[in-house]
């Protein structure tokens, strides 16, 4: 969810004030800019995607991501599933420390797992299969799974296993003052919460070799007027920024490293027509797929930067399927044959929320595309409530960006029955046995279970995809990053003083 | 003189309380469904009631209303619901951001202003008019405009000045004055422009009194009959005016903070009211209306340290 958010405001403008408290910076010293604060240090409460560098400073994971999506080890340096892939045993390091003294130990690893299920992290769901956890001595950990989950050792690499000291469970300031084993220390003292984060070594770092700064310094500016000026006068060693934004920071001497991490389009949730009967008729959802001009959309809303798509799934997913992407060609007069052939030849009534978060124009090119071939779209202002009235299932579908995430995280998040992105709850046999397979077939099934799921969902035309926008990282001279398969911001350990 | 402090002073916290509490009272009533927007959407009830009770939101209003005010009592105005940082903390640590260009602005402003109003007020003619429509020009030229010109000529193309951020005085006086030169011209310019014409308009009223044409006739130069009497009589207006714009430049500020990046109030009460985190709005209400009454009560004081006649009212 936190990365929906993430993605959300990526795209969007951010709404309330940034800044950066700067002081002298040598060489060692890597600056930041990101586009929101962390809400609370405590691990428990932890989110991801665009505050993961926050985190990832101070807090160590059990697994660690390489940019390609490779799970390497980290705290934990070897792991086994049994044969049913319920039961996970993790071998954890025993030369690790948290910066109060305490040792790291399987016992710790349980505690801070237990804790991030049970608290009030956006994430909590992901150690939603987590039955038991168990520390069978110091530095082995038996977790045990009430349902095998494919995604699970990917969660384990982000917020879910983040490791705080237990003895700072109880801490009064622990929202503000982590207690971490990660490669840096938050330097309280010349920290301005919300605003600017300074980070000092860690002088008993387990992993010199990750770490490739003395300091580190987060800055927080969800206003983008101060954003390019920090850009513009080399405050920054890199930056998320928004793409209308790319050519002034290029100017300013700022590399471009792009990135598609989302898709934009329609989401039609209300497969079986329960609020909107025309819905119910795959024709009607394919017809919507031939209403849109995507190209044009691309050039209208993001520059032309990015690439149009069908589906939901990324290219670097075993489900892509590059051949599905002109399956829906912009065709107007097929869309309203379509629509006759479903009964709607005089069109129909579909209501759409809108948001201030997202340019109005939007809403008034949707309207325009889809009046062209006969549907009146009828925008209601939902105001802030925007997505909390599309997971409560308000509407029968809606304009929406979001996340492009490994296969099972994705199937989880928009596609299963109880994804919180199927809010009509569809279900669909031939869907529910196909995520079957991607859950517990051998590497094989899962892969083609997953390409067929991808084909089935376009088919039955679940979405309406626009295109996957281009996302820009931009680093100066002196900078090196590697970008992050997944997440919207690279993490940590991937950025490289240029030589 | 002590009684009339005193009864300032009284009527001042009176007041401190009564905002206070209705601010309290209007926030917390309308506050909404904090808990399930801080868990996310997505997040079970459990966790939207845990957080609740975490925040201690699960208790009548007039318990945590009683708690909240016992605890301002001393000090303690609780965590934020966003980034658990004690408001307390928070608050004062932008305040002072927000204070440093405030008082800059408003102390350039006063000296300023009295320099122009006095010399146009005195001069009259070509000066006047020129002062007369370059005030009009000052006032009119939005805030924000000046500072978005002002960051983009002398801190992105000259590089005199920063850009963003900010430095504690504490921390290097040159970065400092690097950091907050920009906002507090951006601040004062809509400050001089009104408090010149108030000096100007108060001198010009002042010049035609008997009294200036009798101090003349015995003999008194002008210079002196300008600045030891009529800058006198005529400091009360500019005070007055001085004090609204002080006031006013809290909220102008938050723009210019904006722009600049600046960790001040404004930029923290911008966060928090789209946040909805009403603990640290409480803060700033709490700081800015003490601020306002301790203007007031200096400027009242100062009245009567000008003019007698306001202190026995």
């Amino acid at each position: 969810m936190a990365a929906v958010v993430a993605a959300v405001a990526l795209s969007l403008t951010g709404c309330s004030a940034g800044g950066d408290s700067s002081s002298e910076q040598t060489s060692q010293t890597l600056t930041l800019g990101t586009l929101m604060a962390p809400k609370s240090f405590a691990a428990a409460d932890s989110d991801f995607a665009n505050v993961s560098p926050f985190y990832q400073a101070v807090y160590d994971t059990l697994l660690r991501m390489e940019p390609d999506g490779t799970l390497v080890p980290m705290l934990a340096t070897e792991w086994t599933y049994n044969e049913d892939k319920t039961v996970l045993t993790l071998k954890l390091r025993d030369d690790v420390k948290f910066t109060d003294d305490t040792a790291f130990s399987a016992d710790a690893a349980k505690q801070n797992l237990e804790r991030f299920k049970a608290g009030t992290s956006a994430d909590a769901q992901f150690l939603a299969a987590l039955q038991t956890a168990e520390a069978v001595d110091a530095t082995t950990l038996k977790l045990t799974l009430s349902a095998p989950d494919p995604a699970f050792l990917g969660y384990l690499s982000k917020d879910a296993s983040f490791m705080q000291s237990p003895a700072s469970f109880g801490n009064a300031d622990i929202a503000t003052n982590p207690v971490g084993s990660g490669p840096y220390v938050l330097d309280t003292a010349a920290t301005v919460t919300g605003t600017s984060y300074t980070y000092k070594s860690n002088p008993d770092y387990w992993a010199k070799d990750l770490r490739h700064y003395d300091n580190l310094v987060l800055n927080v500016y969800p206003e983008q007027t101060s954003l390019l000026s920090a850009v513009k006068s080399g405050t920054l060693n890199g930056s998320l920024i928004d793409i209308a934004m790319i050519q002034e920071a290029e100017a300013a001497g700022y590399k471009n490293n792009a990135f598609e991490g989302n898709w934009v389009g329609l989401m039609l949730f209300d497969r079986a027509g329960t609020t909107n009967p025309a819905l119910k008729d795959v024709r009607v959802r394919q017809a919507l797929n031939y209403s849109f001009d995507t190209k044009s959309l691309l050039d209208a809303v993001n520059q032309g930067r990015g690439t149009p798509t069908t589906q939901v799934f990324p290219p670097s997913s075993d489900a892509y399927d590059e051949s599905l992407d002109s399956r829906y060609p912009y065709d107007p007069a097929k869309a309203k044959a379509l629509l006759a052939e479903a009964g709607y030849a005089n069109g129909f009534n579909l209501q759409m929320p809108s948001t201030p978060l997202v340019n109005s124009s939007i809403f008034a090119l949707i309207t325009q595309q889809l009046k062209d071939v006969g549907v009146n779209v009828e925008t209601i202002d939902a105001g802030n409530n925007f997505i909390a009235d599309l997971l409560s299932a308000k509407y029968a579908a809606s304009y929406m960006i979001l996340e492009q995430q490994s296969d099972w995280q994705l199937i989880n998040m928009k596609i299963a029955p109880n994804s919180a992105w199927n809010p009509y709850k569809y279900a669909d046999p031939k869907v529910d046995e196909l995520v079957k397979k991607v859950n517990v077939g051998s590497e094989d099934e899962q892969k083609s279970a997953a390409k067929e799921l991808n084909k089935y969902i376009v088919e039955q035309a679940w979405f309406a995809p626009w295109y996957r926008p281009q996302n820009s990282f931009v680093t100066d001279a002196k900078t090196n990053v590697e970008l992050q398969t997944g997440n919207v911001y690279p993490y940590i350990w991937s950025f490289t003083p240029a030589s | 003189m002590y009684r009339f402090v005193l009864r300032r002073l009284l009527s001042g916290v009176l007041l401190l309380f009564v905002i206070t509490t209705v601010a309290y009272l209007l926030l917390y009533a309308g506050g909404g469904n904090i808990a399930r927007r801080l868990v996310g959407p997505t997040a079970s009830d459990a966790q939207v009631a845990l957080k609740a009770s975490q925040l201690g939101l699960d208790r009548p209003l007039p318990v945590q209303y009683w708690d909240w005010l016992t605890g301002a009592l001393t000090g303690d105005l609780g965590r934020s619901w966003f980034n658990g940082q004690l408001v307390s903390a928070g608050v004062s640590s932008r305040l002072s951001v927000t204070l440093s260009l405030v008082l800059g602005a408003v102390i350039i402003a006063a000296v300023i202003s009295v320099v122009i109003g006095v010399w146009a007020a005195v001069r009259r003619g070509w000066v006047d008019r020129v002062v007369q429509f370059v005030g009009v020009l000052g006032f009119a030229i939005p805030g924000f405009l000046i500072a978005l010109g002002l960051v983009s000529l002398f801190a992105l193309n000259l590089k005199w000045f920063k850009a963003t951020g900010y430095v504690p005085i504490t921390t290097s006086f040159g970065g400092w004055a690097a950091t907050v030169t920009l906002p507090i011209i951006a601040l004062s310019i809509g400050c001089i422009a009104a408090v010149v014409q108030q000096v100007r308009g108060s001198l010009i009223d002042a010049l035609r009194q008997d009294y200036v044409r009798t101090l003349r006739a015995r003999g008194l130069s002008f210079n002196r009959v300008v600045y030891r009497h009529v800058l006198r009589n005529a400091g009360g207006p500019a005070l007055a005016v001085l004090a609204v714009q002080f006031i006013g430049l809290l909220g102008g500020a938050v723009i210019v903070e904006q722009i600049f990046a600046l960790p001040g109030l404004g930029q923290i009460t911008v966060a928090a009211t789209g946040q909805g985190d009403i603990p640290v709005v409480m803060g700033v209400v709490v700081a800015t209306a003490a601020i306002v009454v301790a203007v007031n009560l200096i400027i009242d004081l100062a009245q009567g340290w000008l003019n007698p006649k306001v202190r026995l009212s």
